[in-house]
């Protein structure tokens, strides 16, 4: 019964193109690929919320040969590809808008070298960053990039993101480590970009180019990522604040003095409140704002700097300042923080989370106007984010069946996204621009770069397949 | 310029068919941070394996996008193991344990159950059936009132019998009784309901554990982790698994110490599910293990053994997928000992390790905490108890251990029990 059901699954009207099944199957084998309706649906969402779609054929390729045998097929066939890594991206960027074939690629999730001599590791797309981090680590290397969904993400959809993180201050984010990849292009060729080297100039550096192209130009298979020597310690402190805005006011000063630590993260009372509910780490709910610091390096200078930022939390008002007393309090800190948003599902039903960014000395005059909005349109709006990196994390917390607070939730992220652009800021730091935020991507770069980024798309991409309906489209 | 912002593909949800309460389900963010700990997402590598993948299945269901009948629905309804690993790693707190109970309830109503869970369930059901399977073998039973009488302590606590625990090892609810003699026990109790529960019928499940409460007086101590959980979901504080109740009480005695061939053993543990993951009690059993021998943890301890529950029966092939990576961590370790907390992950550890011939061997922590009194020693020579000679029921202890060689060793001539 089940057999007979997936047979007219098959030919359904509205289904996969007849013979689009049988020919994926031949490339990859029966059992990696799904098109029934059940089989199909969970990859018609990922982590954002609001947006879904209806693939009509998931495929898990094996290899890069495979996966170029599946875009070619799919070329000819003229059916939209999308790329996906572990789904949990933040921008729709992986939602099949315009169905046809899921390209996921956890299968392919080896770690395939780590050079201590060379500085670097190899991998592929599907390994999580928390294996190639682990992998790294084991080595006595540190792999920097750390996004807060690392134990799920793959490092392909880190790469085609460009994802960020709690370290990107100090480190900055992927593309600082990205030193070559393995693409399959949409027309299914096989390229290779950059490669171990440090210095390389042949050619336009489409490495970076890739590198956050949201799965819109080339499928990455195979990443050569950059590795620093692991620091000696790290240790993490806590500050409290009355609000956000003078938690801001710290940030400024802990920069203006000179200090570049690891790790500066801001939570307001919202989030510490939802954050505790879930962690039971004795934050302090009566608060306002918490600061989060933390430095990595030799001991001496990690304390020294420690100790210096928190007399510079308490000269700019800080209620509090408590020091990790050991790693793992550090580590439990920082886990907590990377749980921020799921854990703000605690207080309601939908999370609308937003990705602005502004120059560091504009973060107090743009944590002032999220509160504005949020209170203009009647909204709870928890504030969490990379303070140091002017990386914000406004999150709308609502009941997803009351619709007159989604379309307000809508209204006011309209108006947070222009007055990021307002103050010299961009409408996403880190998570992309995906389907959500492709209709404010004109205010942020203009219709002559709008057009550029057209033309780049075309070219590496002229039937339009891969992923359409987001960037470049 | 404020441009419009896209509108959802496929606007807001409609009504649901009521399956599911919408605050269980509105819960998730399909945030992702429970795939790495999902012992079937961890076999397939699929998303519908996944918790976050079969809660976008029971939203499809609710909502009606797919129907009961679905074969993805089917399967995945049935390969959940239902062990809740991803609950504790949950930041938004998504009630899994609950959401799949509903599930079941729907998709295995009437005759879509599958035949061994309808068996079982109708097995426990009735008390007199399980008394009278009770009486066969000799599981731990008090009178009324055992030690002094009821009406001179303030606190009553008692002990409860798990169906299958009084049935496989009988000897689990002796030793608990021998450890705390202040435990009534009464041998006519029915079943908990958890198998109920777990099998899409929760409704019976919650009657038959308010049913238990009833019967039994006062504290309901227990040796089931997986009883636990759930008569603790319908009856609250009042339930205790074993080693947290001999936390609450403890004794101004020495525990003892298990050794062997003349040192502290090494025994490891593994954790009950639904006694980690639903009531957060684990460091509990892990210090009495430590007081009474060189605890050692054993890599992926808190992950699902492949028991769960009635699903060894269900699905037998990927109970063993389940539990082939655990039993490599055990032997890895050549511990002496493993302790269980669940008679289920008992049979399950005790049946893969005999198929391996390790010499590692599984016993309940209400059992090794009797052989660290000096209880009956397991019967292998090699074991050398300090104290432990005097004992009215010789090797009894150690009779259901797994050092009974496999009928097609070889070897089993040399390495049988002395």
């Amino acid at each position: 019964m089940a057999r007979a059901r997936q047979l007219l699954d098959a030919v359904r009207p509205g289904g996969p193109p007849r013979g689009l099944v049988a020919d994926l199957a031949a490339v990859v084998g029966r059992d990696h690929v799904r098109w029934t309706a059940g089989d199909v649906a969970p990859f018609g969402h990922d982590a954002t919320p609001l947006f879904s779609g209806r693939p009509d054929v998931v495929v898990f390729p094996g290899s890069t040969a495979e996966v170029a045998e599946v875009l070619r097929i799919a070329s000819a066939a003229g059916v939209p590809v999308v790329p996906r890594g572990a789904g949990s991206n933040l921008s729709a960027g992986t939602v099949p808008l315009r169905g046809g074939v899921v390209l996921v690629l956890t299968r392919l999730d080896r770690v395939l070298e780590v050079s201590r001599d060379e500085l670097l590791v190899v991998a592929q797309a599907g390994a999580t960053t928390a294996e190639v981090a682990a992998a790294a680590g084991e080595q006595g290397l540190l792999f920097a990039p750390d996004p807060g969904s690392r134990t799920v993400s793959t490092v392909g959809g880190n790469v085609a993101t460009c994802a960020g993180g709690l370290r990107g201050l100090k480190y900055g984010v992927t593309r600082n480590y990205v030193l070559g990849l393995e693409v399959v292009l949409p027309t299914g060729e096989i390229i290779r970009t950059g490669g171990r080297l440090w210095k390389d100039v042949a050619g336009y550096d489409l490495t970076r180019l890739l590198t956050g192209s949201e799965g819109t130009l080339g499928v990455i298979t195979e990443v050569t990522l950059a590795l620093l020597p692991m620091p000696a310690t790290a240790s993490t402190g806590v500050a409290y604040f009355d609000d956000l805005a003078t938690a801001s006011r710290a940030v400024s000063a802990v920069l203006g003095a000179g200090v570049v630590p690891a790790t500066l993260e801001f939570l307001d009372a919202t989030c510490i409140a939802a954050v505790e509910d879930f962690a039971h780490l004795g934050l302090r709910t009566d608060a306002g704002a918490l600061l989060l610091f933390g430095d990595d390096g030799e001991p001496d200078v990690v304390a020294r700097n420690l100790a210096r930022m928190g007399e510079l939390c308490t000269a700019e008002g800080a209620l509090d300042v408590t020091l990790a007393r050991e790693v793992a309090e550090s580590e439990a800190l920082l886990s907590a923080r990377r749980c921020t948003l799921p854990a703000l599902s605690r207080v309601d039903s939908l999370l609308v989370l937003e990705d602005v960014t502004v120059p560091r000395p504009r973060l107090p005059e743009m944590v002032d106007r999220i509160a504005d909005v949020a209170r203009r349109h009647d909204l709870t709006v928890g504030t969490f984010g990379h303070a140091g990196d002017g990386n914000l994390h406004p999150t709308a917390v609502l009941d997803v069946h009351d619709e007159a607070a989604v379309g307000r939730t809508h209204a006011a992220f309209a108006e947070i996204f222009a007055a990021a652009i307002d103050l010299d800021g961009t409408i996403t730091g880190e998570h992309g621009v995906g389907a959500a935020k492709l209709p404010y991507l004109r205010a942020r770069l203009g219709d002559d770069q709008l057009a550029l980024l057209r033309r780049i798309k075309t070219a590496f991409d002229p039937a339009g397949i891969l992923n359409p309906g987001k960037l470049g489209s | 310029m404020t441009p419009a912002l896209p509108e959802p593909v496929e606007g807001p949800e409609p009504e649901g068919r009521g399956i599911f309460p919408a605050e269980l389900l509105d819960r998730c963010i399909s945030c992702g941070f429970c795939l790495p700990a999902c012992p079937t997402y961890a076999l397939t590598k699929e998303e519908k394996s996944s918790p976050r993948g079969r809660i976008g299945l029971m939203r499809m269901l609710e909502t009606g996008e797919l129907d009961e009948d679905d074969p993805t629905l089917q399967h995945e309804a049935s390969f959940c193991l239902g062990c809740r690993a991803c609950e504790p790693v949950c930041p938004a707190g998504v009630q899994y344990g609950q959401l799949l109970e509903h599930w079941r309830d729907h998709q295995w109503r009437g005759v879509h159950v599958p035949p061994v869970a309808a068996a079982l369930r109708e097995a426990v059901e009735h008390p007199k059936l399980i008394e009278t399977a009770g009486r066969l073998v000799p599981h731990g039973r008090t009178e009324a009132s055992p030690v002094g009488a009821a009406e001179d302590r303030t606190e009553r606590a008692s002990l409860m019998l798990g169906c299958f625990e009084r049935g496989l090892f009988p000897r689990v609810s002796r030793a608990a009784l021998a450890l705390r003699p202040e435990l009534e026990c009464p041998s006519d109790q029915g079943c908990c309901g958890a198998l109920h529960a777990h099998n899409g019928d929760s409704a019976t499940g919650v009657a038959l554990a308010e049913a238990l409460g009833e019967r039994l007086p006062g504290t309901i101590v227990t040796t089931a982790g997986g009883c636990a959980g759930h008569l603790a979901h319908v009856l609250g504080d009042r339930v205790q698994e074993l080693s947290v109740y001999l936390a609450a009480h403890p004794r101004d005695e020495p525990l003892g110490e298990v050794l062997v061939d003349g040192r502290r053993a090494r025994v490891g543990l593994q954790d009950s599910c639904h006694l980690r993951n639903g009531l957060g009690v684990w460091e509990e059993p892990r210090a009495l293990v430590a007081e009474v021998a060189d605890y050692v943890e054993v890599p992926g301890a808190a992950s699902c053994c492949g028991s769960a529950g009635s699903y060894s029966l269900l699905r037998p092939r990927d109970s063993r997928r389940v539990l082939a990576p655990k039993l490599d961590a055990i032997e890895a370790l050549d511990l002496d000992l493993l302790v269980t907390v669940n008679p289920g992950c008992q049979r399950q550890l005790v049946t893969g390790l005999r198929r391996r011939r390790s010499r590692t061997r599984v016993l309940s922590l209400a059992e090794l905490l009797v052989l660290a009194r000096g209880g009956p020693p397991p019967r292998r020579r090699s074991w050398r108890l300090r104290r432990g000679g005097a004992n009215d029921e010789p090797g009894e202890l150690a009779a259901h251990l797994n050092d009974r060689p496999a009928p097609d060793d070889p070897g089993a001539a040399g390495a049988g029990p002395a």
